[in-house]
Formats: structure tokens, C-alpha cells, sequence
């Protein structure tokens, strides 16, 4: 029942090898583009719907996601796409979602970051009604321990969701059936604008595990082989029969809780401290780069690449049709046959 | 219609054994669903059972006693008293494969696992064409002095949750057929038992282990030619009590069973209609906004040339489900109250 708090030692290891250290900066650098330009869209009125920023916690999302298997389950809130992203999800089809076009992973069902490809990459599709994916999570987990299969589900909430009932009922029922699951709080200190005192009286969410019967662990968010050590370690614990565990990855939300809000609540100079001291992308490049696993001119060719899988995406989406709207209805049970089937593919492609 | 004989005994709040058929085979509706159960579980390795109580000690009404014994404790889940992460696993287990039937010790207890029904359960096939086989049982209704909190009727809550069908049985061989299509079925199903039918009506129930009924499908329960009584669940029985009363006078009623709410059973529904010309719709959730309301616009739209009458509505008012005997019966529509709603329609 240990509470680990920011310790910097996973940082001065390689726990993975070189070239999967550098698939770890791509994709860290591709969630970063990816919130910035989408942002810039949003902004320039070229993006319907909402967009839910995660930027500053991507070591959180890539650090847990790196350590998950392809058969093993992730259940994600709408802020931790680069968590999805890192599991697996194609960035051409996220982006389809995005505009509402047939070629998204929901077919146009649902928007932005409420995605999930289950049949794929086994991410859930996201719910707003945080934590409402920890439940199920309980579920998945429930069979992975029946089949003896030694899957794990792993599931992000923030530091928000700890206040519901149904976080509280997650944990507790997992650690009463000994489920393989990974229970991961990215508390980034605000919930929508309510920061974390006005949330809890407990002064880490890392020690609230020894009320369930887990092990609990609060690990440094900007530091991302940090929180990948601390997640492997609860994977496989729970891979091993060992139950499940609670990790708090501690980050600060650089952006406002959906792009329409400015967060001016946030008090700046924390915000600017955090950017220039804590930034999980810009830290793991400059170790890469100390440690000699890169060169400038490597991580020159990962932003080319990042950018040109960004555009690649962007056109995907923009010529991929909107759904057929006589198809509304379709779907909603199975017998119709909708989702076995290929989507009609309806006209017009330019953005509502 | 198979014959079927009134228990003395009382339903409600029963610590009493689920016991067997009787000997002339007559089946409980309470039997019948445990059957069901229990041939489904025998049938498909993927079908468990998730709830509180429901193990060791049987289940509050006793419909799983001997389940633990028989499948163990991986296919009998006793839970924490948490609602939500009830319909959560059962989500989460259905997205993997199994095939879960979580039992909710009343429908009331419903409203604590409602956001993870409505927003999880019934909406995620649409937005994401992932299967989820779910049943969720539960004891509604009311009748048995259970109070407030155990007599609830919220089959319009998940009716107007697109993506759940929503299944009303009223007889012990419609129980136990409709609830073995729902655990076939790859559709997440609200099964609501009727807990004033568990134990006071019996009938012959096929044995067949095949036997099933389809969900969406009505049935008349009485022939009759000159009113049209629509209804479900502990309501078609006092419908059937008052036709009789009624032939004695001579007025025919026909009692037209909806079995399932949703998909609901138009056709058999406006066929009635296109006999009789009359409608009494009865039904035990509130007036306002309840089952019936549908089902009356529902007729008023697709049935206006054949109604010789204006489509009557009978059900409980918009309050909570009160204790003291005589207010709960005066709350629920009565026989009388139905034999008098007929009689006022096969005067027109």
C-alpha cells in the first residue's frame, strides 16, 4: 500500500529499447501537433462540434497506453485521444470523426474525442458522463479473469471523476473480485474550473487506494517513462492474478476545459511554470537527445513525419462523405443489419 | 389460452423456497422465470447471472435459489450493493462476449444504475454497432403494499431510451418464453416481472427447452367484439377478471396482451381495434406520459376510421405509490374501475 510520490529515477533508465523509445517521441510529438493544429481549426471556425485539449498531460496518456498489449483494453474520457491514439487508433479516421464524415470510427454517430474503435484496438468509445467507463471496465475485466486469459483493462478518469460515486464503486468492486484492471487518474488539478481543493480533503488521490485494498502510486505526469514504469508495474500485477491497482499521474491542464472556455480562472503564473519546467514532450526529447538515442536531425525527420500524418489525416477527412441521412434511423438494434454492412455514403463534403 | 389457477398464497417480500412445478406441472410465473433462466444457463456456457443476493441466498424473491449451488460462483456473481457497476459489468462483460442477466432486487433500485442504462447500455450499439446481449431483470409493479420505494412501474423511463427493448410478461409461459428470447437476443432487454403475479398465477408452461416467444409480438388474451381492452403485466389480469364480469352483463371485451413494450406490437394492437371499434388502454405506469399515452396516440393516429368512441385511458395518477392499503388501491385501477371504463366505451 506504498504511496510513491514524484520520483524522477525512471527518467535515468531506458526500461525499453532504443527504437521503441523513438516510437515513443513520435507519438508524443504527433498528440502534441495534433491538439495544437486541431486548436487552430477550431479557431479559425473550420471544425464543428468541440474540441477537449490534452495538451501538457501526454505523458500521462502515452506513458499508461505504451504499456498496454493490443488484446488488453483501454476505457478513456474524451481528454485522453493521445492515450487512443497510442493504442492504436488511425489518425485519418480519428480526424473523419472529427468532421462528422462516414469514415470515422463511429460513422458519424458521435463527435471530437468521443471515439473508440472496440473491434480494433479495444478502446471503448468515449462517454461524457465521467466516470462512466470505469463501471465497465469492471466488466471487461470481469471476463478477461473468467477466460484466465491474462488481458487487462486499463481505464483513465481525472481527478474530477474521484468525487462521483461510481469511481468510488469501481475501485472498491475490483478490489472485492480481484479484477485485472489498471486504474489510472490524470489529475491534471481542475475539474472543468474547479481545482482540486474544492474536489477532495485527501492531500494525494494515490493514498485513497488503501481504502479499497490496492496498491496505490502517484507518479510525475510530465515525466513520462515515469508514469510507464508505474504503469507496467500495475500491469502486470494484474496480468499476474494480482488485483487491481490505482496510479495518480499529477499533470496541470494547459488548455481550458473544451476550447470554447479561456480558463482564466488558472491562475497564470502556475500555468507558465508548469509549460517551461513540465512539459512531457519537450522533457522527453531533451533526454533522448542527452542520452544520445537521437539526433537533431531525428527529431527533425519525426516532426516532418508527424506533420505529414497530420495532413494526410486531414485530407482523408475532408474527402470522406458525410453519412447517408436516411440512415438515422438505422442501427439501433442489431437486426437491421446496419453495422454489418458497408454505410451507405451520403453527398457534400465541406464542414457544417 | 392454457389453464391457469390463482395461488392463495401471498406474493411480495417471500423468503419462501422457489420449490418445483406442481404436481399436475403447473408452473408459477416465479418458476417459469427461473426455468428460463436456468435452461439458458445450461444451453450457452456465456449466459451468468450478476446481483446482489442473488448466490447464497437465493435472490430477495428467491428466483435464482439453487443457481450457486448448481453453476458456481463465476456464473452467479453475488455484487456490492452498487447498481451502476452492476449494468457496468454486464456491459463491459457483454463487449467481450458473455452474455450477462443482471437481476435488480426491485425495479425501483433501477434509478441507481440509470445514467449507466440510458447513456451506456441503450445507447451504445447506435453510436458504435458493438453488440450488447444484456438482460436486466427486475420485480416492478405494485398491488402487494410494498410501499413507495418497491412498486414501481418504470417501464416508460427505459421505453424512451431508444436502443432498449422493454418486455412486460403477464403469464407464467410468456415469462419464461420471452425471457429466454431476451437472453438469446443480441439487444440489450429490460425484462420487468410483475412481483403481484410471481406467486398467485400458475398455468402449464411448455418444457420444450426451444420454447420461445418472439419479443414485439402481442397477444389477445380474450376474444371480444365490442371494446378493446390494451394492457400488460398485473393489469391484463384484472382486464381478464373484468371481461368475465362483463359477459355476465353482456358486453364482450377483448383483452389484448402487449407482452412487450418495446418493439411494440401495432398490428395485433389496430387489428383488435378494427374488430371492436372501442379502446380502454390500462396500464399500471403513471397517466401522464405512461405506456398508454403512446399507445392511444398510436391508435388515434393509425386507427381513426374504425373508432366509433374517443380512446379512453385508464391508469394510476401522477403521484408516488402510496402505502396505506386503501390509498394504494385507490391509486391502481381496479376491476371495477375497468368494468365501468367498458361499459361507458360499449355505450357510444
Amino acid at each position: 500500500m506504498s504511496t510513491k510520490v514524484g520520483s524522477k529515477e525512471a527518467s535515468k533508465r531506458r526500461p525499453l529499447p532504443d527504437d521503441r523509445l523513438k516510437d515513443m517521441l513520435y507519438t508524443l510529438k504527433l498528440c502534441r501537433y495534433f491538439d495544437e493544429r486541431m486548436e487552430a481549426l477550431y479557431r479559425q471556425g473550420r471544425l464543428p462540434g468541440a474540441i477537449y485539449s490534452g495538451r501538457g498531460q501526454e505523458g500521462t496518456h502515452v506513458g499508461v497506453a505504451f504499456g498496454l498489449e493490443p488484446s488488453d483494453s483501454l476505457f478513456a474520457t474524451h481528454r485522453d485521444l493521445s492515450a487512443q491514439l497510442t493504442k492504436g487508433l488511425d489518425l485519418r479516421r480519428v480526424m473523419a470523426q472529427y468532421w462528422g464524415r462516414i469514415d470515422g470510427y463511429l460513422r458519424g454517430r458521435d463527435g471530437n474525442s468521443h471515439i473508440g474503435d472496440w473491434e480494433g484496438n479495444r478502446t471503448f468509445a468515449v462517454i461524457s458522463h465521467l466516470p462512466i467507463a470505469y463501471p465497465v471496465a469492471c466488466g471487461a475485466a470481469t471476463a478477461y479473469k473468467r477466460a484466465g486469459d491474462r488481458r487487462v483493462a486499463l481505464a483513465i478518469c481525472g481527478d474530477g471523476s474521484t468525487s462521483n460515486g461510481r469511481w468510488h464503486e469501481a475501485l472498491n468492486w475490483s478490489a472485492v473480485h480481484q479484477l485485472p484492471v489498471v486504474w489510472v487518474v490524470n489529475n491534471n488539478q481542475y475539474a472543468y474550473s474547479t481545482p482540486n481543493e474544492l474536489e477532495f480533503r485527501v492531500s494525494t488521490i494515490a493514498e485513497r487506494a488503501a481504502a479499497y485494498g490496492m496498491p496505490g502510486v502517484r507518479v510525475d505526469g510530465s515525466q513520462v517513462l515515469e508514469v510507464y514504469e508505474a504503469a507496467i508495474e500495475a500491469i502486470e500485477r494484474a496480468r499476474d492474478g494480482g488485483g487491481p491497482s490505482l496510479i495518480e499521474s499529477v499533470s496541470l491542464r494547459w488548455r481550458g476545459h473544451a476550447g470554447h472556455d479561456p480558463a482564466n480562472y488558472m491562475p497564470a503564473e502556475l500555468l507558465e511554470r508548469t509549460m517551461a519546467d513540465l512539459d512531457p514532450v519537450r522533457n522527453f526529447e531533451e533526454w533522448m537527445l542527452a542520452e544520445g538515442i537521437v539526433t537533431k536531425e531525428d527529431v527533425q525527420e519525426i516532426a516532418e513525419r508527424v506533420e505529414r500524418a497530420f495532413d494526410e489525416g486531414y485530407e482523408y477527412a475532408q474527402a470522406s462523405p458525410f453519412p447517408e441521412p436516411t440512415d438515422v434511423t438505422k442501427g439501433l438494434f442489431v437486426e437491421d443489419g446496419y453495422w454489418d454492412a458497408e454505410p451507405g455514403r451520403g453527398g457534400g463534403t465541406e464542414a457544417g | 389460452m392454457a389453464s391457469r389457477a390463482v395461488e392463495s398464497s401471498a406474493a411480495g417480500h417471500g423468503a419462501e423456497p422457489r420449490g418445483k412445478r406442481s404436481e399436475d406441472g403447473q408452473a408459477t410465473y416465479l418458476i417459469a422465470i427461473a426455468e428460463a433462466l436456468w435452461e439458458e444457463m445450461e444451453r450457452d456456457e456465456r449466459v451468468y447471472l450478476l446481483g446482489e443476493d442473488i448466490g447464497v441466498y437465493g435472490g430477495a424473491f428467491k428466483v435464482t435459489e439453487g443457481f450457486f449451488d448448481h453453476f458456481g460462483a463465476e456464473r452467479v456473481i453475488d455484487t456490492p450493493i452498487a447498481e451502476e457497476t452492476i449494468v457496468g459489468v454486464a456491459v463491459g462483460s457483454a463487449m467481450e462476449g458473455l452474455r450477462p442477466v443482471a437481476e435488480f432486487q426491485y425495479a425501483d433500485f433501477m434509478t441507481s444504475g440509470f445514467d449507466e442504462i440510458t447513456t451506456t447500455l441503450s445507447r451504445y450499439h447506435y453510436r458504435t454497432g458493438v453488440r450488447l446481449p444484456v438482460v436486466l431483470r427486475a420485480p416492478s409493479g405494485g398491488g402487494v403494499r410494498a410501499s413507495n420505494f418497491h412498486s414501481t412501474n418504470p417501464e416508460p423511463w427505459f421505453a424512451h431510451a431508444p436502443g432498449l427493448k422493454v418486455v412486460c410478461p403477464s403469464f407464467p409461459s410468456d415469462a419464461k418464453g420471452l425471457l429466454k428470447s431476451a437472453v438469446r437476443d443480441d439487444n440489450p432487454v429490460v425484462y420487468l416481472e410483475h412481483k403481484w403475479i410471481y406467486r398467485r398465477i400458475k398455468e402449464q408452461v411448455p418444457e420444450d427447452p426451444d420454447f420461445l416467444i418472439p419479443l414485439g409480438s402481442a397477444e389477445v388474451k380474450r376474444q371480444g367484439t365490442d371494446v378493446s381492452v390494451i394492457t400488460y403485466g398485473a393489469m391484463v389480469h384484472k382486464a381478464l377478471e373484468a371481461a368475465e364480469s362483463l359477459s355476465q352483463r353482456g358486453v364482450s371485451a377483448e383483452v389484448v396482451d402487449l407482452r412487450s413494450i418495446v418493439p411494440l406490437d401495432e398490428q395485433t394492437v389496430l387489428e383488435s381495434i378494427a374488430k371492436t371499434s372501442r379502446a380502454l388502454v390500462l396500464y399500471e405506469s403513471y397517466r401522464f406520459l405512461g405506456v398508454g399515452a403512446e399507445v392511444a396516440a398510436m391508435i388515434a393516429e393509425k386507427a381513426f376510421e374504425h373508432l366509433d368512441a374517443p380512446v379512453e385511458r385508464l391508469a394510476p395518477p401522477n403521484t408516488p405509490v402510496p402505502f396505506s392499503p386503501p390509498l394504494e388501491d385507490a391509486f391502481l385501477p381496479q376491476v371495477a374501475d375497468i368494468e365501468a371504463a367498458v361499459e361507458r366505451l360499449s355505450a357510444w
